[in-house]
């Protein structure tokens, strides 16, 4: 077993590194250790950065929060709410995709993971959110970069850089991020019963309109019969158009949508605000997948090539569902099933997209590679940024790829 | 020619002048080498005009493979390269060094592709910003990020400096907006980070070369988003008795849940400046207007009109006007699109300041520039992205009476020191160049700057690509922000230094 150690303070962070740097002592870095994502690493040492925990500043109307690394998702999301304010970007719970029950863990490991939710096509991802970062390199030196305003550009923006490097650049120890005004409406169009290429030439025309569409999602048949809301039928395939806003604006959009799809009416109808917003959240936290045994892993690739992509699979029975108007593939693979994983691999390179495992057991973390990067070029510069941190590359060695 | 500290010039590579040109030939087509004393002079400054420098030789490639050759000649035989986009730039990015193989990307002017089914033009670099946003308007698209160089500057140059504008706030700046590049590093290598999908894996590289300042290498083809235009757009214009009651205002608003797609706040001298420039009818007898622009559904915005029209009038604003039309709103920006040309007709020469402060701390900033003003003797008018935070000071001066420069340089490094006293930072859009180089420390202590260094050291081992900008030479920043350099020499220059 790995000794585990829980700094309190950003000094003690940085001493243990330091040292760890001194004896060239491996380190994996976890905030609350709730996400086993990346490639399956074995170091001397595990650092959790969960007693670095606190809220520093929230200012509202300066609309940002400055936490501690390690401050829990849920608190942070709670104090926003006070203020009627949220984290745009929807960062995913995946506690429901682990352990089967809520658990969205620290803001440091959602910047690791730079994941985002069903609004990242319209508001940008997780890493378009983060105005500020501090923390300790491979060196044990505290490093920062950015600020608490969004317009800066002093210096080269490491806090895109550090959002989804899984801990094998910075220990995190504070982070800036953007808040932002809660709608105060939310409802979704929902079309039951078409097929995922119908489904997607729809994402395509509500985008081509003024409506300003926040979610676009699709699930296929008995894909959605985990959700329990009155409003929704689960019987058929899904597709769903989100809309938010002032109330009024709302409902003016959602009826012009409507008309859009006039043809279809009959299969189509209105979640209101409130089954809206449960429908969207746990779309966002992988609720489909909840506890899930197999291997899920995460497609994206452009709009276009989604149909065809999942064409290829249609012996498969494959179990997917697709959000960010097309962009994204959630996707679940039997985990005895490294012919199917692979093959999917090579597909997806053959249509310029990218896929990451983010749920696997621990044979596959070790055996298939984590990431797609084929671009040897891409592969050597990202080792050089990972010396350029972390010369004896102490930090989560290996977690993305075999060699960073 | 500039009197700042620039890396040591290397005689050698003067020396193999025409070797080098002869060189360069080979690798694009020979009129696109440029080497003649006098033809290289339109090369030798960009926006930070006060600063000239001709470049030893200026090469205009004409695709990616030549910028390739070129700079992987250039790393072999130790040349330092400078790239350089439209010329717009504000912060002397593209001022060239005396040895440097200044390489152009105007030729690189061309949009590849439009795809409105993934919503994202794919473009050569060299294409302006507004050209883009003009190749999908019939289709009702546009590129979100308008710097207010747009007509000129182009979308490569747009990438190196994160390049913003006055809707920031809502859409983001340029790192929001950009899908993909094609890249060439200092040693010839070509890749591709990014591309028509919404996001990459791996290290965000992309995000990290997005405001670069051309250090890390040169972008060849860029993939940006584009944006559906709002179906409604109307604006405010406020006019208060106290910068104190237009600041309040700013922040009642974003309290309210409102996020407005520009907010402007102009002072009483730039006011009446704009005003007598541009006839853009503003009201004359306060101290503070501020423009608020609202975009959405016809409904969504004449709602938010409401809301903003009572907190104006609970901050006891005396003037407000909302527009009726689109030439109603056109006329509230032209005053303050006319911001520089206004002040350039008040004073013979001016530098821009650019400044991000929380939006809070206005009121404070501007008393503590009134108070600069004073101390310098030099006229100064501001305008503010107050959905920002990013504070555009306008300092006079005349660059005819001996020392005025200095002094006029003195005040902006006092007013970003302050920026960054209040919490603020150096630069919000314009990038740091070389006019706030000797700034960094301000901000940053050695560790940080080295780290950023290391970076550089990742992409180009042998710093050739842009030396001298961006991060402070010749001196550790725990000394002081500035030194002095007599005669190219600085005391205990055996001492190693970044």
């Amino acid at each position: 077993m790995s000794e585990i150690y829980s700094p309190v303070s950003e000094n003690e962070l940085s001493d243990f590194v330091k040292q760890c740097f001194a004896d060239q002592t491996s380190i994996e870095i976890t905030g609350h250790s709730t996400k086993p994502i990346g490639r399956f690493i074995e170091t001397s040492k595990i650092l959790q950065l969960k007693k670095l925990d606190g809220i520093i500043e929230y200012f509202p109307e300066e609309l940002y929060i400055k936490v501690k690394a390690g401050t829990s998702l849920k608190l942070v999301e709670s104090e926003l709410d006070k203020k009627n304010q949220e984290l745009v970007f929807e960062p995913a719970d995946l506690g429901h995709l682990y352990s089967g029950k809520s658990n969205p863990g620290s803001v440091g490991g959602a910047v690791a993971c730079n994941l985002s939710g069903s609004r990242r096509f319209k508001v940008g991802a997780l890493r378009d959110h983060i105005l500020g970062i501090q923390g300790v390199n491979g060196k044990g030196e505290v490093i920062k970069s950015g600020g608490t305003v969004v317009k800066n550009v002093t210096g080269y923006d490491l806090s895109k850089l550090i959002a989804g490097s899984y801990g094998t650049l910075l220990a995190l120890t504070e982070i800036v991020l953007k808040v932002h005004p809660k709608n105060e409406e939310c409802q979704t169009l929902l079309i039951n019963n078409i097929n995922l290429e119908k489904a997607l030439s729809f994402f395509l025309k509500s985008m081509q309109t003024s409506f300003e569409i926040s979610g676009a999602c699709f699930y296929p048949q008995n894909m959605s019969k985990f959700f329990k809301l009155n409003d929704l039928d689960t019987s058929t395939s899904i597709t769903a158009l989100r809309i938010e806003g002032p109330k009024i604006s709302v409902t003016e959009r959602i009826n012009s949508l409507k008309n859009v799809f006039d043809e279809y009416k009959k299969n189509i109808s209105i979640l209101e605000n409130y089954q809206s917003r449960i429908f969207w959240r746990d779309t966002s936290d992988l609720q489909f997948f909840n506890n899930s045994e197999n291997i899920i892993v995460k497609i994206v690739l452009p709009p276009t090539y989604v149909n065809k992509f999942i064409n290829k699979f249609e012996n498969e029975d494959l179990k997917y569902v697709v959000d960010w108007a097309g962009n994204l593939i959630w996707c679940e693979v039997p985990k005895g099933d490294s012919v199917l994983l692979r093959q999917l691999r090579k597909q997806i390179i053959i249509f310029n997209g990218h896929m990451t495992i983010i749920k696997a057991p621990n044979h596959v973390r070790i055996r298939e590679e984590f990431l797609t990067t084929v671009d040897e070029n891409i592969k050597m510069l990202s080792l050089k940024v990972k010396e350029s941190f972390d010369p004896k590359k102490i930090l989560s060695p290996g977690k993305m790829y075999l060699e960073i | 020619m500039c009197a700042l500290a620039m890396p040591v010039v290397d005689e050698v590579i003067l020396n193999l002048k025409d070797k080098i040109v002869r060189d360069l030939k080979k690798f694009t087509n020979l009129n696109n080498v440029i080497f003649d004393f006098d033809e290289v002079t339109p090369y030798e400054t960009d926006a930070l005009s006060a600063y000239k420098q001709k470049p030893m030789v200026v090469v205009l490639p004409e695709n990616t493979e030549e910028v390739s050759n070129i700079l992987k000649y250039c790393n072999q035989n130790n040349i330092k390269v400078v790239p350089r986009g439209a010329g717009t730039g504000l912060s002397g990015g593209a001022l060239p060094l005396k040895d440097c193989v200044l390489l152009g990307l105007s030729k690189f002017n061309k949009i590849l592709e439009i795809d409105f089914d993934n919503r994202c033009v794919v473009t050569q670099p060299g294409v302006t910003n507004l050209s883009i946003t003009k190749a999908v308007e019939n289709n009702e698209f546009y590129y979100a990020p308008d710097p207010s160089s747009q007509i000129a500057c182009s979308i490569g140059g747009n990438i190196a400096e994160n390049s913003g504008g006055v809707h920031s706030l809502k859409y983001g700046t340029t790192t929001n907006n950009v899908l993909g590049v094609e890249i060439v590093l200092m040693d010839g290598t070509i890749m591709r980070l990014g591309g028509k999908k919404i996001e990459s894996e791996g290290y965000d590289l992309l995000g990290l070369i997005t405001g670069s300042e051309g250090l890390l290498g040169v972008v060849t083809e860029v993939t940006v988003k584009i944006l559906k235009k709002p179906q409604s757009i109307k604006a405010l214009l406020l006019g208060f008795q106290s910068v104190e009651a237009a600041g309040q205002t700013v922040s009642d608003i974003i309290s309210a849940g409102i996020i407005p797609a520009g907010m402007e706040v102009m002072d009483k001298p730039l006011i009446k400046a704009t005003n007598d420039y541009s006839k853009a009818g503003y009201p004359l007898n306060v101290e503070a207007i501020l423009i608020v622009e609202l975009d959405g559904t016809e409904s969504e915005v004449n709602v938010l009109i409401e809301k903003v029209d009572d907190v104006a009038k609970k901050n006891d604003a005396t003037y407000i006007r909302i527009s009726k039309n689109d030439a109603e709103r056109m006329r509230f920006w032209l005053g303050r699109k006319a911001a520089f040309p206004a002040i350039g007709e008040m004073s013979p020469d001016y530098i821009c300041m650019d400044g991000t402060i929380p939006r809070k701390k206005l009121p404070e900033v501007l008393k503590e520039i009134t108070k600069l003003s004073k101390k310098y003797g030099l006229r100064v008018a501001n305008c503010f992205h107050a959905g920002d935070g990013n504070l555009h000071p306008l300092i006079m001066f005349d660059s005819n009476i001996k020392s005025e420069l200095k002094k006029a340089e003195q005040f902006g490094a006092d007013i970003l020191k302050y920026c960054v006293k209040s919490g603020g930072v150096l630069t919000g859009e314009h990038g740091v160049g070389i006019e706030k180089r000797e700034l960094m420390c301000e901000m940053f202590n050695d560790d940080d700057i080295q780290q950023q260094l290391n970076i550089k050291i990742a992409f180009d081992k042998n710093s050739l690509l842009n030396p001298g900008k961006v991060y402070p030479i010749l001196h550790r920043c725990a000394e002081s922000g500035k030194m002095h350099v007599h005669k190219g020499e600085n005391k205990f220059k055996d001492i190693p230094r970044f």
